[in-house]
């Protein structure tokens, strides 16, 4: 038993660090409040940044951990840049990395890794979120071809993606677990256009847009891994990276609460004292620093347990992504009341950090199906009385 | 980053829950509800070896690390053994025999360990006063030095296990002036002139630990019973807190565990308009709280024992969110567990309503959540 990082993430750790407030940070405050096509360019040029540092190959590595230990840096500087980070890499890149056939691989994570190119994943619809059955895109197999029809809502990284991974039916009359696949198309496909940019709470620098699909004809080679009716199972094992990486998102933004809440609770006096030495504000603080410190074991659970294949490392993740989540907007909004009144306005870091906290918990799977998830594989555990 | 215990870690657990669940557990409930210490557990625990656990083996103990013993604390309580008792296992092992082990000298180990390994004899500490809990440093318990004596005057509350003890790790102050650094810990056993105890007090939870209130009248110590030197009482007392916020709190996650598969089984078992209650989606909730809880506190327990084990040293942030995080998210899942049940959660004959009670003291014992949070937001100012 050992909680300690390894030498490697530790210094992963300040490395990615000082990178993140050196090259990433500067820019969060911009990303939040710029036109569509100034967060497309600077978003780009982000994901140069974070190859040119690395993080876009570990992301597609094996290394669990340390995507945890450089991803809570990378959330702390700038959450918006981490969630398209996510989108591109944890979603569709490691997708393709685990599923792609040799052919797709070769076209998509080299580029990905280079930052050149970025991805999108595409599965919610108007009336399929938690409940995927909900699903209208279909696949229509006409000679040899894939002919998709539907529409995807809020996907992540779409005003400016080059690639999309794409679930669509392809029985119909199926269950998901048999009747779905992933298709990986490339942006400039005919019959895919991508809708107008969508305006968020939070996290504003990873845009988000609607994609249609009208009669976009694939040749066979689109289908993820190569064989139709797979994709609910892949979907689930990427969940798995995924909510880690939200839970990861979390534990970012949680820090830079806590971290800038102490900085003024340390600056700002009142009666005499610093406020962070009144009880009141001194427990919001001790909170904080709670929370993220039991999210943060959470996540380093759930990723040792997923690299160990430990078979309850979906429940592990679950977990961590439902305390973390949770958290993180009671962290915000603590951080808000911590500040007063200057907290509250617009170009505040913590007016912005309450927006971009507010998504974890509805994103990737509600709080509301993570209970679901856990409760139901506790509830099976005792059966027997 | 290692996160598993080893086979011969997992086979001492699972040993130490099925002898507690076969020994132990079917004694606790009329113990509890009775309020009385059961002495037919108590040798049963020394039997096992868990009195003595991490005493060296030269005086009788185990030798086990903590790790380890915060399994056996899980176990036991996983089994079902109430807090008393757990509680009464924790202030004599942690408490009193592991501060004689790390801050005595070779005499008075010898004198006292192995009997307290065996459990034949039972040990308390007393640190908290009438007047002062949480700011500990201002007890007023004095010592004097008097030739070959120190003569001790004052009194001690809320003391586990004090009416059954007999030898007693007490902090007095050799000069209130002094503050901290006139602390000073002792060993008194009953027999010496001028000690004496209350009667037991009735307790809302841990009702089977016996609790009571220690007097001094002019106590009568021999110098030789002075423990980790003159002075030094206050870093043996912060020193006996650390255990505290590992080992002593690990029945928290254990009862945590058993309620869980409690509350799992009622649901799976209990029907409502024409279904089994787990099918409510307020009922899943409370399960699916309870299980991040039991792996958020885990997770929280055993870092602060392997940060100990491992030399890596204990970090007191970490040990004071480990405690403030078990006590008052624990008592909250343990309120829920009682309206799991309903009507029955309330009963005493259905295992949750103890165990609301006994995580009641999660909150207090060792250390507020209130110093808890000041202890983290004090370093983060700092």
């Amino acid at each position: 038993m050992d909680y300690q990082l390894s030498k490697l993430h530790k210094l992963l750790k300040e490395s990615m660090e000082r990178f993140c407030r050196e090259e990433i940070a500067p820019a969060a405050a911009f990303l939040d409040t710029c036109s569509a096509q100034e967060a497309a360019d600077t978003m780009k040029a982000n994901f140069k940044r974070l190859s040119r540092e690395g993080y876009t190959g570990l992301l597609l590595d094996d290394d669990l951990i340390g995507q945890a230990v450089a991803g809570e840096e990378l959330a702390k500087a700038c959450p918006a840049t981490f969630l398209s980070a996510l989108s591109s890499l944890t979603a569709l890149g490691r997708m393709v990395k685990r599923y792609g056939s040799p052919k797709q691989q070769e076209e998509v994570l080299s580029e990905l890794a280079g930052g050149e190119k970025i991805g999108a994943m595409a599965c919610n619809e108007g009336d399929a979120g938690a409940d995927m059955g909900g699903m209208t895109t279909t696949a229509d197999y006409k000679g040899g071809r894939w002919i998709l029809n539907g529409n995807k809502d809020i996907v992540t990284n779409a005003p400016f993606a080059d690639f999309f991974l794409v679930l669509a039916w392809t029985k119909r009359d199926a269950a998901l677990e048999a009747g779905t696949t992933f298709f990986l198309i490339d942006r400039h496909m005919e019959g895919l256009s991508v809708g107008d940019t969508l305006e968020t709470m939070g996290l504003c620098g990873a845009r988000a847009a609607g994609i249609s699909l009208e009669n976009c004809s694939l040749p066979e080679d689109a289908v993820l891994g190569g064989a139709p009716g797979v994709g609910w199972a892949q979907m689930q094992s990427a969940m798995d990276d995924i909510r880690i990486a939200v839970s990861v998102l979390c534990l970012g933004i949680g820090m830079a609460c806590m971290e800038d809440s102490t900085r003024h609770a340390k600056a700002k006096k009142a009666f005499g004292k610093p406020i962070g030495l009144f009880e009141g504000v001194g427990a919001k603080l001790a909170t904080m620093f709670t929370f993220n410190d039991i999210g943060r074991m959470m996540v380093y659970r759930a990723a040792w347990g997923r690299e160990q294949f430990d078979p309850e490392s979906p429940i592990l993740s679950s977990c961590a992504k439902l305390y973390t989540t949770e958290a993180v907007e009671q962290i915000a909004s603590m951080a808000m009341q911590v500040h007063g009144g200057h907290g509250y306005l617009k170009g505040e870091t913590v007016e912005r950090l309450y927006r971009d906290a507010r998504f974890a918990a509805l994103a990737y799977g509600t709080s509301e199906m993570q209970r679901a998830f856990i409760a139901k594989d506790t509830l099976d555990n005792f059966k027997a009385a | 980053m290692d996160f598993s215990i080893s086979d011969e870690q997992r086979m001492f657990r699972d040993t130490v829950y099925r002898f507690a669940r076969q020994e132990v557990a079917p004694l606790c409930e009329e113990a509890d509800l009775k309020s009385e210490f059961s002495f037919d557990i108590w040798r049963k625990f020394g039997e096992m070896g868990l009195l003595g656990l991490p005493l060296p083996e030269k005086y009788g103990g185990s030798g086990a690390n903590i790790v380890t013993c915060c399994l056996a604390g899980e176990a036991v309580a996983h089994a079902g053994v109430d807090g008393g008792h757990t509680l009464a296992w924790g202030a004599h092992t942690y408490l009193c025999a592991a501060n004689i082990m790390q801050f005595g000298t070779e005499a008075q180990k010898e004198k006292y360990l192995p009997k307290l390994a065996t459990g034949e004899t039972i040990g308390c500490m007393g640190l908290t006063e009438p007047g002062c809990g949480s700011d500990a440093a201002a007890l007023i318990t004095t010592a004097v030095c008097k030739g070959d004596k120190y003569i001790l005057n004052g009194s001690k509350t809320f003391i586990t296990n004090a009416p059954l003890a007999e030898v007693f790790v007490v902090f007095a102050t050799l000069d209130k002036e002094k503050k901290h650094k006139g602390i000073t810990a002792f060993i008194v056993e009953k027999g010496y002139p001028g000690i004496s105890t209350g009667k037991p007090m009735h307790k809302l939870g841990c009702r089977a630990s016996l609790t009571s209130e220690v007097f001094f009248e002019d106590c009568e110590v021999p110098v030789e019973n002075c423990l980790g030197g003159e002075g030094n009482g206050w870093f043996i007392a912060l020193s006996g807190v650390e255990w505290d916020r590992s080992t002593l709190v690990s029945p928290f996650i254990g009862g945590h565990l058993y309620m869980m598969e409690k509350c799992a089984e009622y649901a799976n078992q209990r029907r409502a308009f024409n279904r089994p209650i787990r099918d409510f989606q307020s009922i899943q909730n409370r399960i699916a709280d309870m299980k991040v809880f039991l792996e958020a506190a885990r997770l929280a327990v055993y870092r602060v024992a392997a940060s100990k084990d491992n030399g890596v040293g204990l970090n007191p942030l970490e040990a004071a969110v480990n405690k403030m995080y078990l006590g008052d998210r624990g008592f909250q899942l343990a309120s829920d567990a009682v309206d799991l049940f309903g009507g029955y959660g309330y009963i005493h004959e259905y295992p949750v309503e103890r165990i609301m009670r006994d995580t009641k003291l999660g909150q207090l014992g060792g250390g507020t959540s209130d110093i808890m949070r000041m202890i983290v937001s004090r370093f983060m100012m700092m």
